[in-house]
């Protein structure tokens, strides 16, 4: 068998040199009885079908932004709301308490997690150093979603949409004058062409994951079936290790290039806590009652 | 079946297809889906469903219907018909004169939006009935439009930049800054071909009837003043960061239409009559771009693309040997896909080969931006080719003759950014000092 | 009947239209709200939530209920170098086969289309944005688009049957 598998991010993304990792790990444990052909960079479907086509089963198999579902179940958002797991280790337990949730949901539109992996812990961009949360107030801010934007808004800056490729225009103009991403996006995105500062206040720790269409899985042989899962432990756990190597080596290139890595001070990480537990109250009393029983899973 | 075999029925149905005078869209998308069909196991219905699904309705295709109601309003109010009467006496002395206009409203109209179709639709829907009014010559006219709205994808903001910088994880600000010299040196070949070809045939251009002194010219040029502000402002609030470049179509359509309203000749009739229009163009613009993205799904299926291209990184080829085959490689793919999906169905394959022979990323994406729009003005698939036969109703085959020596002059660009690379990376060196 | 289907096309292309001038409205509500707060610093919120989603979602819409009024209208081109060179029998044949061609593609899509907007409600599909918008919304007026299209051409077969001419306006040159 030959699958396609659309993935969204580029051949420089570690998330996609994992993958590859794992096609060919794939093809190696199976004789070629599965080959797995990986179409990066959204060049077969954009992001927002991903999850879509494997679904429908047109692809068995592909890879996504997981709170990219967060409006179908909050579930699947909670590894991106603000200072609940801020390290890998809180990451690792997160997942673990999110993961049978997060199969659960999944199974019920036909789709099965093979594994996920983190981007690094999000940091903050600015010009200049935020001592402060009062040094966030009246900044332009680039919110993507719901969360971020909730988040602007305790912190006194003004949210404003900016799409991705759009970022370095957007810093160069004004029409943005702070960001939170992940040093990843920040180092392939010469984020020292547009900001001077980088504060590594590990805001949340996201993930990517892989599915495929349940059926497609099942019409495999069960020896074959066997060697996928064990190929994609291993890939979870390359990529969590290679995650944690992309963070440091990331970071250490926007030092290179000029820019300069402030470890947030107390007062910084204080007052954000503050707005993460307070975005957390909010959060609490509109979540489903799958990603509460997360939340609780994962504080005791 | 082998590769060759299967791309060879392909294009041959393509042609029956095309030649049998099925519409374009509907030609890409049956052949996209006899691909589907015959050579993948995926479904080609739910494809098509979701393909003309995720592509109708991406925020950087948002700009399009927006800057072709603002050609459209233009060209019912006075303002364009002023604008040329403004130009008109300041050209008169250079060779080619009012052709310019295509080549430089072009550029201008280029650094505002980042798409060449929208580029061809908003100058030549005030540039073809004028020029042609005035007794210029067709094939100059539709080659001169074809070639120059190529900038639209060079000079800054660029979507097809932006999806290159995306895929291999360049600097996209370094990337538009890449662009400026190159794109003022196809402005200066384009200009100076217009120029040559007038000063070999001095009957070719209509002669000014009208002379005028400097007074009088100047009064005539106030005609220029609500089109100056008009892009002045678009470009302002773009790099003001008030608006992103999509943004600033939206603003683009209401200053056009303030002004067209205070020019005094706009009327009601004529906005209806723009609004219907621009939903047409762009509805058959979209169409295509629908069919052209369904033929790149299937052809992301089929791998043809892909398999081609490490066919060519097997060769293990010089740098110089290696850009010559690619340069091929590009011209026949963008002879049948549209410049994007030949830039994200490669750049898999091809960035690790250019890399590993020490090309420089930055450089690549600029010579990739000269060969994609080479593809804008081939046939059978070239958008610009489209835009203006929808403007005209002449045939794309006769627009692309007119547009050939422009094919050309793209060429020899190429051929100058690869023996001088100075012309590429001199700005985007310069910025990381 | 003819002129009802007629008048048809011509609403869903004005429904078009007027989305269009609805997107420039919106992207310039936000673009005024961005330099209301840069320049004069009013207390406003900087950003329409989700806008970009909208405007896209409204692209969608208004490239598809364009679809029949541009097809009825020789809006959407084709290659007609080869076909005029024919003689007058044999580009009618091309034209009548062209349009069966059309009509089982256009079928063909419309079926599909509307199998997505089916899945689309059978799942809950919504958009990821600040704001969820059911994706079927959308969608529908891509299926109505679609289809109002498939029956344009069928439309167009018929009558090019029926008079033994193209209907069809080739877009005539300027
Ligand atoms: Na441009
Ligand atoms: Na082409």
């Amino acid at each position: 068998d030959t699958w396609d598998m659309p993935t969204p991010y580029g051949d420089a993304t570690f998330h996609t040199q994992n993958i590859n990792q794992f096609a060919a790990d794939v093809a190696a444990a199976t004789d070629g009885a599965l080959e797995i052909t990986v179409h990066s960079g959204g060049s077969l479907f954009p992001h927002g079908e991903i999850r879509n086509v494997v679904r429908s089963g047109q692809v068995p198999i592909g890879e996504f932004f997981l709170s990219r579902l967060v409006n179908d179940d909050a579930a699947f958002g909670i590894d991106s709301q603000p200072f609940v797991a801020t390290s890998y280790e809180d990451a690792q337990r997160l997942w673990a308490a999110q993961q049978p949730v997060v199969t659960e949901l999944l199974a019920e539109q036909g789709l099965m997690p093979l594994f996920s992996v983190p981007w690094p812990a999000q940091g903050l961009y600015t010009n200049g150093e935020i001592e402060t949360v009062e040094g966030l107030a009246g900044l332009r801010f680039r919110a993507y979603n719901a969360a971020l934007e909730e988040f602007a808004t305790l912190a006194g800056a003004a949210p404003v949409q900016v799409e991705a490729p759009d970022i370095p225009q957007a810093f160069a103009t004004g029409q943005v004058e702070a960001m939170v991403t992940s040093p990843s996006t920040g180092a392939n995105s010469t984020a020292w062409d547009f900001v001077t500062h980088y504060t590594p206040i590990n805001a949340w720790v996201p993930k990517n994951i892989v599915v495929v269409n349940m059926r497609a899985f099942q019409r495999l042989p069960d020896e074959v079936q066997a060697a996928v899962l064990e190929t994609a432990a291993a890939a979870e756990a390359r990529g969590w290790e290679m995650s944690a190597a992309e963070a440091d080596a990331k970071t250490a290139i926007m030092a290179e290039n000029g820019m300069i890595i402030v470890e947030p001070s107390e007062a910084l990480t204080a007052g954000l806590q503050e707005i993460g537990a307070q975005m957390l109250t909010n959060w609490e009393a509109s979540a489903s009652e799958s990603a509460l029983s997360i939340l609780s899973t994962y504080q005791q | 079946m082998s590769d060759p075999v299967v791309g060879l029925i392909l294009l041959g149905l393509l042609f029956v297809f095309l030649a049998g005078g099925l519409w374009i869209a509907l030609s890409l998308s049956a052949v996209a889906a006899f691909a589907l069909a015959f050579f993948s196991n995926s479904s080609v219905g739910l494809n098509l469903a979701v393909t003309f699904w995720g592509h109708s309705h991406s925020w950087s295709l948002t700009a399009l219907p927006l800057f072709i109601l603002m050609g459209e309003i233009l060209l019912r109010s006075r303002l364009s018909k002023d604008m040329f009467n403004g130009l008109a006496p300041w050209l008169g002395g250079l060779p080619g004169r009012l052709l310019h206009v295509n080549v430089l409203g072009c550029a201008i109209f280029a650094a505002v939006s980042g798409s060449s179709a929208a580029t061809a639709a908003t100058i030549g829907k005030m540039s073809i009935p004028e020029l042609k009014s005035r007794g210029y010559p067709e094939s100059l006219i539709l080659g001169t439009l074809a070639g120059s709205a190529t900038l639209g994808l060079l000079i800054p903001p660029s979507i097809i930049l932006i999806v290159y910088g995306v895929a291999t994880e360049q600097s996209i600000a370094r990337l538009f800054v890449a662009g400026l010299i190159p794109g003022a040196m196809l402005v200066g070949l384009f200009s100076a071909y217009v120029a040559v070809r007038a000063w070999m045939d001095p009957t070719l251009i209509p002669a000014e009837s009208i002379k005028l002194n400097l007074k009088e010219k100047v009064w005539e040029a106030r005609g220029l003043i609500p089109v100056a502000l008009l892009i002045s402002g678009v470009i302002g609030a773009i790099y003001t960061g008030i608006a992103s470049p999509t943004d600033a179509a939206a603003l683009g359509v209401l200053l056009s239409i303030l002004l067209a309203v205070l020019s005094g000749s706009f009327t009601r009739s004529d906005f209806m009559d723009a609004l219907l229009s621009a939903a047409r163009t762009s509805c058959m613009i979209a169409f295509i771009l629908l069919g052209a993205a369904f033929l790149a799904v299937s052809m992301g299926f089929t791998g043809l693309p892909r398999n081609l291209a490490s066919w060519i990184g097997e060769m293990g080829l010089s740098p110089y040997v290696l850009l010559a085959v690619l340069t091929i490689f590009f011209i026949v793919l963008g002879l049948f896909l549209d410049g994007i999906s030949v830039v994200v169905l490669t750049t898999s394959i091809i960035m690790p080969m250019v890399l590993a022979v020490g090309i420089d990323p930055i450089w690549f994406g600029i010579y990739l931006v000269l060969v994609v729009e080479m593809s804008q003005i081939t046939p059978p698939v070239g958008f610009n080719l489209f835009v203006i036969q929808g403007l005209t109703g002449i045939d794309i085959l006769r627009i692309a003759k007119a547009a050939l020596p422009f094919f050309f002059l793209l060429l020899l660009a190429v051929v100058l950014i690869t023996l001088f690379p100075q012309i590429v990376t001199y700005l985007p060196d310069a910025m990381s000092r | 009947m003819r002129t009802f289907l007629d008048r048809l096309y011509l609403a869903a292309g004005w429904i078009s239209a007027f989305t269009i001038l609805a997107i420039a409205v919106l992207i310039s509500a936000q673009i005024f709200l961005n330099f209301a707060t840069r320049v004069f610093g009013l207390p406003l919120p900087s950003t329409i939530p989700s806008y970009a989603d909208f405007s896209g979602f409204m692209l969608a819409a208004a490239t598809f209920l364009a679809m029949p009024y541009t097809f009825r209208t020789g809006g959407h081109i084709k290659v007609s170098l080869v076909t005029a060179r024919l003689p007058v029998r044999v580009r009618l044949v091309a034209e009548v086969i062209a349009l069966f061609a059309a009509t089982a593609l256009t079928a063909f899509a419309v079926y599909y289309i509307w199998v997505l907007v089916a899945e689309s409600i059978h799942f809950g599909d919504v958009s990821n944005g600040t704001i969820p918008i059911p994706l079927w919304i959308p969608q529908t007026a891509m299926g109505i688009g679609m289809t109002l299209l498939c029956i344009s051409v069928i439309h167009s077969l018929i009558e090019t049957l029926l008079r033994g001419e193209p209907v069809i306006a080739a877009s005539e040159e300027a």
